[in-house]
């Protein structure tokens, strides 16, 4: 079985990603299975249409010894098995040991033997804000871990803090960094700003998804890429993304880049930044 | 071996004696904090919870807190609520101050933030205490009145402790206001009456409060062990209220009858492990049974180099609390239980207290029985000698 965690910013893209490379390993005849790991529990929708009910909904009202496998696992787009999370409200409770909770009674209902994924991919929240959100990284939940990011500062920033908690785990032999997913939705798109910060923490980018317009048309319609533009280039992207990552043999030791090293990251996007603003100006 | 932050609220709220303390913990929590109260005091249960589950950790505790005062209000007539927070809630940030102001109860609710992680059962104690000091009322005082700060209600020999301590305070002319924390609510509101307070181990933030917002002065002295250490702690009260000195002496009789076996026992060497009271029983085995202290220890010290210290000493007997019976066991030496907690004895006759004259008869009755008790297991025991 082939399990990963898909990483970054929020709002950076990881659902997309998910949901996208999900469909298109199923296209390929693979058994997959997606868990968001997120209480805004919306990383399903493009690939089931609706928001499904979370496994930490089902605990909530029925408790641990009355749940059912069927009732937090929903086929989506392609047959992929689709599971939530879900969390507290927000103010409330531990969103961490949501996921933790989440994650174990997922093993404990069997989802793993039962439906026997070749791929398992977990979809997590933001940074690695806590131990919670560090769950999919250790007991061997996951092999790799892959971590989205646009050219931004703060999607860097925060892209560099997951490596930090990577680290620690990667120290331990439980799981490694596989590479990152540059995202060309920012201010600038410039792949070589994510190179060069890939390159420092001694990894590879893995795949690039650019702007497309044809990603929100997709998404308002509540559909993956493969499902709404199936023979489109950006969805060719998504298939080569997810073989590529499938195949990947990397296991990589992060070494997180220090403030100083993160600044002269920003000072390059800022130069790149008054290019471009210079090139407006003269048009 | 310290209990933390939890324990100690726990054990000064509980105190309350018509008070109801409603914990806000996982169930081991309260379970733990429950049985050792409730050993040689069974039919007192004053106590609810919310027995936070899984449930309650990740989506918040404030559902399962308000269910549970609104239960606690119907199921038992009393003036006061004291909600006790412990580690779980605090970790996950429950706003219980906002749930209990929500809740409409016939009864005073005092609100006491205990997460474990924060602190030692001594602090959890003297926060609790002052923070139920706002529910005290200013007072006239009353002559010669003394409060006893520094007890807890699940203390080996409190009951009888307290009740030979008033005995000799009253024969010394000395009311005794309030004892803290053992009375009624009624008593602890009337507390700032005494004319001043007396600490005995444990409870100087209270008496720091009380000295400032009632102008209540207070002593420090030690848990009263012993012929000399109950003398001087009367005495110091006395002096302090200028109430004159005691006159009466104590019973020398009982001490007489056993002198042969105190004489045989003079140096024998002992460790002592406990709360606030462990140095002030040092003191009374070293001064006035003549033995030899090997170890002496507090709770908050670290337990397993004290379990090497005693295991490198000449240790015969071990005084300290039902937590060190393994390694009694193993070492095949006596354990005078004396400290909390104390969970595999009973303490039901309330005139053979440990503290005070009679106190001190009790104490040496009980230390040499202990050793007598123990002939069998002495057999195959190697004497250690300076030689090896």
């Amino acid at each position: 079985m082939r399990k990963f965690c898909i990483y970054g910013k929020g709002g950076i893209g990881k659902s997309t990603v998910v949901s996208n490379i999900a469909a298109a390993l199923a296209e390929d005849g693979k058994t997959v299975m997606v868990m968001g790991c997120d209480p805004k529990s919306d990383m399903s929708r493009n690939l089931i249409g609706r928001r499904i009910p979370t496994v930490l909904d089902v605990f909530r009202a029925k408790g641990p010894d009355e749940m059912k496998l069927e009732e937090i696992v929903f086929e989506g787009f392609g047959g992929v098995y689709c599971v939530e999370s879900g969390g507290p409200e927000p103010g409330v409770g531990c969103a961490g040991r949501g996921v933790i909770t989440a994650t174990d009674m997922l093993a404990r209902l069997g989802a793993f033997n039962d439906l026997e994924p070749d791929v398992v991919i977990y979809d997590v929240l933001g940074d690695v804000v806590c131990g919670g959100f560090a769950m999919p990284l250790r007991k061997g939940l996951a092999d790799d871990v892959y971590v989205v990011t646009t050219c931004d500062p703060m999607a860097i920033y925060a892209a560099n803090n997951i490596c930090k908690g990577i680290k620690r785990f990667a120290d331990r032999g439980a799981v490694f960094l596989g590479g990152l997913i540059y995202n060309g939705r920012s201010v600038v798109d410039e792949p070589s700003i994510v190179e060069s910060f890939a390159a420092r923490l001694g990894a590879k980018v893995m795949g690039r998804i650019p702007m497309s317009e044809l990603i929100p048309r997709a998404e308002i319609r509540r559909k993956t890429v493969l499902e709404y533009a199936p023979d489109s280039e950006i969805a060719d992207m998504f298939r080569d993304l997810a073989l590529t990552i499938c195949l990947n043999k990397d296991r990589i030791m992060p070494e997180p880049l220090s403030d100083d090293e993160l600044d002269k990251i920003n000072e390059e996007i800022d130069i790149l930044l008054r290019e471009k603003e210079e090139t407006t100006e003269v048009i | 071996m310290d209990g933390g932050k939890f324990f100690g609220a726990f054990r000064a709220c509980s105190g309350i004696q018509d008070a109801v303390v409603l914990t806000h913990v996982p169930v081991g929590c309260n379970w733990g904090a429950a049985m050792f109260k409730s050993t040689s005091n069974q039919p007192d249960i004053r106590q609810a919870c919310t027995v936070m589950h899984e449930r309650e950790i990740v989506f918040g505790g404030e559902e399962a807190l308000r269910e549970a005062l609104v239960r606690a209000n119907r199921l038992y007539n009393t003036p006061l609520f004291v909600v006790i927070t412990g580690d779980a809630p605090a970790i996950i940030g429950d706003d219980v101050e906002g749930v209990i102001d929500s809740v409409t109860l016939n009864k005073e609710v005092v609100c006491v933030d205990a997460a474990g992680f924060k602190g030692t059962m001594r602090k959890g104690y003297e926060e609790a205490l002052v923070r139920l000091a706002q529910l005290m009322k200013e007072r006239t005082v009353i002559k010669n009145s003394v409060n006893l700060i520094g007890f807890c209600p699940d203390e080996f020999k409190v009951d009888a402790d307290v009740k030979e301590l008033t005995r000799l305070l009253n024969n010394a002319g000395i009311k005794v206001n309030c004892v803290i924390s053992k009375c009624s609510l009624d008593e602890f509101v009337n507390a700032p009456a005494a004319e001043l307070n007396v600490v005995m181990g444990q409870g100087t933030e209270l008496a720091e409060h009380m000295k400032k917002e009632f102008g209540v002065p207070y002593l420090e002295v030690d848990y009263p062990y012993g012929l000399e250490g109950t003398a001087d702690f009367i005495n110091a009260i006395c002096e302090h209220l200028h109430a004159g000195v005691n006159e009466k002496k104590p019973d020398l009789e009982p001490f007489k009858r056993i002198y042969l076996y105190l004489h045989e026992l003079y140096g024998t060497p002992v460790s002592v492990i406990g709360d606030s009271h462990a140095e002030h029983m040092a003191r009374f085995l070293d001064s006035e049974l003549g033995f030899d202290i090997e170890v002496l220890a507090g709770n908050e010290d670290d337990y397993f180099i004290f379990e090497q210290n005693v295991r490198n000493s000449n240790t015969t007997i071990l005084f300290g609390s039902s937590f060190e019976r393994n390694i009694t066991s193993e070492l095949r030496i006596p354990l005078v239980r004396f400290t909390y907690p104390v969970f595999d004895h009973v303490c039901v006759y309330d005139d053979a207290p440990y503290a005070g004259f009679r106190g001190a008869v009790c104490l040496t009755e009980t230390i040499l029985n202990a050793v007598m008790g123990f002939g069998d297991k002495f057999g195959g025991l190697t004497i250690k000698t300076e030689e090896g």
